[in-house]
């Protein structure tokens, strides 16, 4: 089975790939999970998954002459299977964003749950093709006009492509924020269903100084718990991978941008 | 309301609101702006208000016909079309008295999302407040009164509809648009349909 969730917000600093890694951390625990960074211009996951010098990255598998094999940019990491993404310019111009759709149907094939921690921007092909790619999104606002309105943003280009949302988290939630109201009217805008109220924390920023995700380095917190009860309301479905191979191939140009 | 009289930088007419909250935000100005919407003036009415800028971000908004102040004062003066700007220098002391008239404050980006509608402009004034205005923008009622105007959300969403299909043509990704995205506002709960 496989289910390919893009982790999307449309918006930058709510806390993406902070969400990304730790649904799949929580995931982990019942399902073989494959984390891939796809924010291919401006890619971070590295740094909060200890991959800082990893020698071998998605950048390698989407530009045509590095020859290099999926595998090996695959890294196994806090029960998970990590696939970072370099943070070369000159890798990110170089890379073809059209082979991204081969690179997930392969990892697509060997996994229950795939994650793309997707970029936070709409103007580009390599920018929306993780959402192209998924089955479903799981959006990341912060209880704020602009993150809902970016958010809705990335849900009608997910939607346009026939991508339904799964959820949505609320992240960085200030202890004055009570989002129960604001999730309630939201509701009626978002597909899915809200998935937590994450709490804005300080051990989120230790977590990426220390290069762990936050369940790994503070498994205790609140903020912790509540990415483990968003992890749990995510229905994941069961998918043929070989569906999800074949929905990729027919899918997506391979062409420059 | 009383604010000390300032020194006439400029005045002119222009189609957007943001393309002054932009230039005031830019060049930092401590003042105040008087809009005055000309499409009233040609039926013969008088619109006018007034937002106070600390640094180029909006500290106060009045409705001066209406004499209504905050977030509803500015609503009396968000009309679309063509503005009169007319954009004065004041002394930051001299403004600091009229500021503290608390139900007159507006959140920093408030300005911008209401007589502009750009929200992009909103964050960036709002990024470019004190840390402790910053907090105003993420004031409660504003979100809520966002998602309770079901119309501009749908034109948000339309308009995202469209772009994301006319981005969709010029990168090849055509085939891959899904046939069946109606233009209904609503999403229905529940199991969804792929």
């Amino acid at each position: 089975m496989v289910e390919a969730f893009a982790v999307a917000s449309g918006k930058g600093g709510t806390g993406k790939t902070t969400s990304t890694l730790a649904l799949g951390m929580a995931l982990a625990e019942d399902y073989d999970v494959t984390v891939i960074d796809a924010d291919t211009g401006m890619a971070n996951l590295l740094f909060h998954a200890g991959l800082d010098d990893a020698d071998v990255t998605l950048h390698d598998l989407l530009i045509d002459e590095r020859d290099a094999a999926v595998s090996d940019a695959v890294y196994e990491r806090f029960g998970m299977s990590v696939v970072p993404c370099g943070t070369s310019l000159a890798a990110f111009e170089a890379a073809d964003p059209g082979r991204l759709r081969d690179v997930v149907a392969e990892l697509a094939a060997d996994t229950d749950v795939l994650l793309l921690d997707s970029p936070a921007a709409l103007g580009s092909k390599s920018a929306v093709l993780p959402v192209v790619l998924a089955d479903r999104i799981v959006v990341v606002l912060q209880p704020t006009v602009p993150s809902l309105s970016d958010g809705l943003k990335v849900q009608e280009y997910a939607h346009s492509y026939g991508t339904d949302t799964a959820g949505v988290v609320f992240n960085r939630v200030r202890p004055d924020e009570n989002v129960d109201a604001i999730a309630e009217q939201a509701g009626r805008y978002f597909g899915g269903q809200t998935l937590a109220s994450v709490p804005e924390s300080d051990a989120v920023r230790a977590a990426r100084r220390e290069g762990k995700p936050l369940l790994a380095h503070a498994p205790d917190d609140p903020a912790a718990d509540a990415f483990r009860e968003a992890a749990a309301r995510l229905d994941v479905r069961d998918g043929d991978g070989r569906d999800v191979a074949e929905r990729f191939k027919s899918a997506v140009a391979p062409e420059r941008i | 309301m009383r604010i000390p009289r300032g020194e006439l930088r400029r005045s002119r007419v222009v189609d957007d609101a943001a393309a002054v909250l932009r230039a005031v935000l830019d060049e930092e100005l401590t003042g105040y702006v008087v809009f005055e919407p000309q499409d009233a003036l040609l039926l013969g009415e008088t619109t006018r208000g007034v937002v106070t800028f600390e640094d180029g971000v909006p500290v106060l908004a009045y409705d001066t016909e209406r004499e209504v102040g905050g977030r509803d004062g500015l609503e009396g003066f968000a009309v679309t079309g063509p503005t009169r700007a007319a954009v004065h220098a004041v002394d930051a002391d001299a403004l600091a008295d009229a500021h503290e008239v608390e139900e007159f404050r507006v959140p920093p980006g408030e300005p911008a999302r209401v007589l502009a509608g750009d929200e992009r402009l909103a964050e960036r004034t709002t990024d470019a407040a004190p840390a402790a205005r910053r907090e105003e923008g993420r004031d409660r009622s504003a979100v809520e009164a966002f998602l309770a105007d079901a119309d501009a959300i749908e034109e948000i969403r339309s308009e995202a509809r469209e772009e994301a299909r006319a981005r969709a043509s010029e990168w090849g990704l055509d085939d891959v648009l899904a046939d069946d995205v109606g233009d209904s506002a609503a999403i229905e709960p529940g199991p969804d349909s792929r």
